[in-house]
């Protein structure tokens, strides 16, 4: 507990016009870690982020900041600081004035601003730059700058909303490598908003999937890919295959016609739930080896591998990602262990999959 | 041949430049040279610096600055908090529809407002105070100037921090700058070129001020803009009032270029 840095205790956000933004949002982030919050647009992760920096109060609910709450308290005496989606930027000042903005203003010694905004702007690898322009600057210098403003004022909490949208994809994946390893090497708390599943899964600590102004789920990246709570966050994190089935009893699950082994328990009886596999671990084979038989409707070559569209008899369609070819009309059968079908229970909370995942035996940290 | 096609179209508007332009300030500057009798001659240069003009250029530099900060003073509070509103752009409109209306109009009502029975004198009466003579003071000549610039002056600061992208404040506040010191470091200086815009289209204009000068300020007031109009209607003298109008472009040059765009520095 004396590790927690910020905590939302049922937060709630709605606006004049009767819009419900948050609905009862509870979390509690660690210090020095690597957070995520991953959502769709206008999911509300945005006006969390917004509420952490002081631009936005909740409706209610409360928030604490090393236990103390700060509900209250106004942007400019919160200690942390953000990267902005736009990086916001003071056009009228340069690199070295926009980095030292927020020394100047807390009335720091000429020669020490001088001093810590070269190590900011080398941290970045900015040096040099001091006296460059802001309109002079490439789209991925102007995210340095902004994290680099950012990092000057050695915040406890840097919050980064969606920083890497307006760069492009070779730049996107190089500086998802840089932000996790300057978060690593500054050891501060970094708060990401992205609706970008795999700079989600590629960087953090810990994600907060989030849809419709709620928690869907937190955990671990490969928690998260590897057992999601629900249809939605399957459907989000990576690519998957959900289609309805029956819980027979524990051990047996019924879809697609068939009856199949797998791993999961618990459940009622004859429950209906949601069966995710995915595309990765469905293997081609030959028809009268393959669990499933399906026919291939369209191939696509992907560079690492195929990725296939099929369909089985009852019209379901099974995406498969596979290292070998198919033949897009042909019939093949699909492989699959028993541990790659993962069940999900139709509107449980987060607190009851928990305590499911738990009794299973197997350590959810691994 | 594309240089030709292109030069085509900018006939009109040459010829427009050279008679509604140049040839006028040419003339003007001609007739500034001629004295009574249409002789070349200096004289209305050196007359304009004896005391009596000197002292006319100065009030009317003292007056267009005292109504240009005045109406700066209120038209960026409320340009800034227009900005903020729901319907910014219909209350814009209600503030600009005003400027719509024939400046003599405006003028000849605010004679009647502020005459010895009209309504402020009727209002104060009430109270017991007697009646005051408002009109023909500088109270009134100010009051009046500023009402009519307003507009003028809200308009490009208006424009200038609707354009203001919004989360450079909310960057400024995350940074730790107080209410006042984000005004002062960032919304300001991003601002300023409207502010500028605003001056050069309150300023310029004030300094030829006549009729209001004329009407609400009656003889209290004496500018370059009312010294004007004497020299050409009354005195005739065609000479000292082109010159007096060579010294107005002059100094509007001058604040032209006082408020022209500077190229960004580092620190503000």
């Amino acid at each position: 507990m004396g590790n927690t840095i910020i905590q939302f205790e049922n937060v709630s956000k709605s606006y004049d016009d009767g819009t419900v933004v948050l609905k009862n949002i509870n979390f509690e982030l660690e210090k020095g870690k690597f957070y995520t919050l991953l959502g769709p647009s206008g999911c509300g992760k945005t006006t969390i982020l917004r509420i952490i920096a002081g631009f936005t109060a909740p409706s209610s609910g409360n928030v604490y900041f090393n236990g103390k709450k700060i509900n209250n308290v106004p942007a400019h005496q919160r200690q942390v600081n953000t990267v902005f989606q736009d990086y916001a930027l003071f056009p009228h000042l340069n690199v070295f004035e926009n980095v030292a903005f927020g020394l100047r203003i807390k009335k720091m010694k000429e020669k020490e601003i001088q001093e810590r905004v070269r190590e900011a702007l080398k941290f970045v690898n900015l040096e040099g730059f001091e006296n460059r322009e802001i309109s002079e600057m490439s789209g991925g210098q102007r995210q340095r700058v902004a994290i680099a403003r950012a990092i000057v004022n050695n915040p406890e909490v840097i919050l980064l909303d969606e920083p890497l949208s307006a760069l492009d994809l070779k730049l996107r994946y190089e500086m998802q490598y840089e932000l996790r390893e300057l978060q690593q090497r500054l050891g501060k708390t970094f708060v990401f908003v992205t609706h970008d599943q795999e700079e989600a899964l590629a960087m953090s600590d810990e994600i907060f999937v989030i849809n419709d102004g709620q928690i869907q789920q937190s955990g671990s990246p490969v928690d998260i890919y590897d057992e999601p709570i629900n249809r939605f966050v399957a459907d989000f994190i990576g690519e998957s295959n959900i289609v309805e089935g029956i819980m027979l009893e524990d051990y047996k699950v019924q879809f697609a016609g068939k009856v199949f082994d797998c791993v999961d328990k618990g459940m009622k009886p004859n429950e209906k739930v949601d069966v995710v596999i995915r595309p990765e671990d469905l293997e081609i084979t030959s028809v009268d080896k393959g669990k499933l038989v399906v026919t291939v409707d369209t191939q696509l070559f992907r560079g690492v591998h195929y990725e296939l569209s099929t369909y089985d008899k009852d019209g379901n369609e099974w995406l498969v990602h596979s290292l070998k070819k198919a033949e897009v009309g042909e019939e093949i059968g699909l492989y699959f262990e028993p541990e790659a079908i993962h069940v999900m229970r139709l509107n449980e909370t987060e607190e009851e999959f928990d305590k499911r995942l738990e009794s299973y035996g197997v350590s959810e940290n691994a | 041949m594309r240089d030709r096609v292109a030069k085509g179209p900018l006939i009109p508007y040459l010829l427009w430049i050279v008679f509604f332009v140049i040839a006028p300030i040419a003339l003007i500057i001609y007739y500034s040279m001629l004295d009574l009798q249409g002789n070349f001659t200096l004289e209305n240069y050196k007359r304009f610096f004896s005391p009596v003009y000197l002292k006319m250029a100065f009030t009317s530099f003292f007056y267009a600055i005292l109504i240009t900060f005045f109406t700066l003073l209120i038209s960026y509070p409320t340009a800034y908090f227009l900005t903020k509103t729901k319907h910014k752009h219909l209350w814009l409109m209600f503030i600009i529809i005003p400027s719509w209306i024939n400046l003599l109009l405006k003028t000849y009502a605010f004679i009647g407002i502020f005459g010895l029975y009209g309504p402020i004198n009727a209002f104060i009466s009430v109270f017991g105070i007697e009646p005051k003579q408002i009109l023909f003071t500088d109270f009134s000549f100010l009051f009046v100037s500023v009402y009519i610039f307003i507009p003028f002056m809200i308009m490009p600061i208006f424009n200038s921090i609707d354009k203001l992208n919004p989360s450079l404040v909310d960057a400024a506040r995350d940074l730790g700058a107080s209410p006042f010191t984000t005004f002062r470091r960032v919304i300001w200086p991003l601002t300023i070129e409207g502010v500028k815009s605003g001056i050069q289209v309150t300023f310029i204009p004030a300094l030829s001020l006549f009729m209001i000068t004329r009407l609400i300020a009656g003889n209290q007031v004496i500018t370059l803009g009312t010294a004007i109009e004497q020299q050409f209607l009354v005195a005739q003298n065609w000479g000292m009032g082109s010159t007096i109008a060579v010294f107005l472009v002059l100094i509007m040059f001058a604040s032209m270029i006082f408020t022209a765009k500077r190229t960004k520095g580092g620190r503000v």
